[in-house]
């Protein structure tokens, strides 16, 4: 016969003569009591949560213009800055057929390049960088921000002379996509560069800048709009 | 009596003593670290476990690590990607300068054959291709017109992949089945393949000049020097065969890589006299310049 009775068979067994310690417990869980410092966000106005979510992307573009911290970008990477300049880098790039070529649409500039990011971040995974895929396309991302700027006036200067064919704008359309192509290639080397070992950093390097040569070529070549 | 000795082995036990007529190794060199893994601390340096008969490893050669990696795990594929900036831009050099004797397959690649030099070679050439393919269009047809074509990238793609792949698969099994030995791996095959494209990269943005004579001269030089430097590679081995059939198959090599650049050359960048359109300034100066000269 046992001698220790299981507290929860002693309802079945007796009611009447023994006196029953009575368990006391809490049924709040644990998490809110020892966390109470930090915010809960899921019970913040949605608008809290769009600010705050909205001032940081901003921020990291601002790191990504001017490239004087190395460290936000990568410890607290996101998707959003990324998604709205590749959104945006592939409207502003789309073209009218034409009977004798489609020209490149929105589809096209997207899938390339996001297969470029995959492309640029596997390599640099390979060749042993200690930094993890989803940081990799966020840096790549956020650095394309001076080719949206100049995608942006290539857009405006071949709004405005439409038909003729002036050579000078050419070469003003050139130069300031190449500015910006080179600007884009100093932020993302500070950042990325500096991941890598010593003897290994210009193979790293040299696939983003083989990214970002096609797409300032894919702004240049852009036709003239009907 | 027989027993299991430390590393595994069924020894006997009277040997275990050092009787001097077998050296064992007990201690290894510190030029068997790896200089490039300094930075991935977290390897292990298997020195102490390794089998007291292995010779100590090469400097270049990465050193072992105790855990195997699986197919779908990035390290798996890591052990192609063991080269530094000095070594890929040596074999950039190695693979556009032929030379008579020495073939730079076997001073800088056959101990470590990469796959970063051939794929982003191919890569680049396909994209010099595609946007030197682009700008010569640009330049021939009128600005209303002119759209960006993007199937040129995947046609380039298509062509220069299928080059990049098709020629080491032929060679490989014509190695097997024809002479009966495996002289060279897949991967080294890649390599050699690869990088022999690497001439045609300026050459491509040569192209871009509309001049006919120019870019047939610079196709046919680019396609020799690149070609001369397969056969020296190839040579040793062939000419243990017949001396009639390895001069056959040296010539199948060397007429397939002109094939090649002929046919990126036609399909991307040809321009013939009566294809010129003379409504742009530039053209007219070329078909000026090429009805006069004396034929």
């Amino acid at each position: 016969m046992a001698a220790s009775i299981d507290s929860d068979q002693v309802p079945f067994l007796s009611s009447t003569s023994q006196t029953i310690d009575m368990m006391e417990g809490d049924m709040t869980s644990t998490s809110n009591r020892t966390n109470q410092n930090e915010l809960s966000t899921l019970d913040e106005p949605v608008l809290d949560t769009i600010k705050r979510d909205l001032s940081a992307v901003i921020r990291k573009f601002g790191y990504a213009v001017i490239p004087r911290q190395s460290t936000t970008l990568l410890q607290q990477w996101d998707l959003w800055g990324p998604l709205i300049l590749i959104t945006t880098l592939a409207i502003l790039l789309q073209s009218n057929a034409t009977k004798s070529s489609t020209g490149v649409q929105f589809a096209e500039v997207f899938t390339l390049m996001l297969i470029g990011s995959i492309a640029v971040t596997v390599n640099s995974q390979l060749l042993g960088g200690k930094i993890s895929f989803f940081q990799s396309v966020c840096v790549l991302g956020y650095c394309l921000l001076p080719l949206l700027i100049a995608a942006f006036i290539n857009n405006i200067l071949l709004y405005i002379s439409t038909s003729s064919s002036i050579p000078i704008l050419h070469i003003i359309r050139f130069l300031i996509v190449m500015a910006a192509f080179a600007w884009t290639m100093y932020a993302s080397t500070r950042f990325l560069g500096q991941i890598q070992h010593p003897n290994r950093r210009m193979l790293v390097l040299y696939p983003i800048f083989l990214f970002y040569f096609l797409i300032a070529w894919l702004i240049i070549l852009r036709a003239h709009p009907k | 009596m027989m027993m299991f000795a430390s590393d595994g082995f069924l020894t006997d036990n009277s040997s275990s003593t050092n009787t001097g007529q077998t050296h064992v190794f007990t201690s290894f060199p510190n030029s068997a670290v790896d200089v490039d893994d300094e930075h991935s601390g977290n390897k292990t340096i298997n020195q102490s476990d390794s089998n007291q008969y292995t010779l100590p490893l090469p400097a270049t050669a990465n050193e072992t690590t105790s855990e195997q990696y699986h197919l779908w795990q990035i390290e798996y594929y890591q052990k192609y990607f063991q080269v530094d900036t000095r070594q890929v831009v040596e074999r950039l050099i190695g693979s556009i300068t032929p030379r008579p004797n020495k073939s730079y397959f076997d001073s800088t690649i056959r101990q470590n054959p990469d796959l970063y030099g051939p794929f982003w070679v191919c890569v680049t050439f396909i994209l010099t291709v595609a946007i030197s393919g682009n700008i010569v269009d640009y330049f021939h047809k009128s600005a209303t017109e002119f759209q960006i074509d993007f199937s040129k990238i995947t046609l380039s793609a298509l062509l220069i992949l299928i080059y990049w792949w098709l020629m080491p698969t032929a060679i490989y099994f014509f190695f097997r089945w024809r002479l009966n030995r495996i002289e060279y791996t897949f991967l080294e095959l890649l390599c050699i393949y690869g990088y022999s494209l690497t001439i045609f990269i300026p050459i491509s943005i040569l192209w871009i000049i509309p001049i006919n004579w120019l870019q047939w001269t610079s196709t046919l030089i680019a396609s020799i020097i690149s070609g001369s430097v397969l056969i020296v590679t190839f040579w040793p081995t062939i000419n243990s065969d017949h001396k009639r059939f390895s001069a056959l198959s040296m010539l199948i090599i060397l007429f397939v890589h002109l094939l090649m650049a002929l046919c990126i050359m036609l399909v991307f960048f040809h321009v013939s006299d009566k294809n010129i359109n003379p409504t742009t300034e530039t053209t007219t100066v070329f078909t000026t310049v090429l009805s006069t000269t004396p034929k």
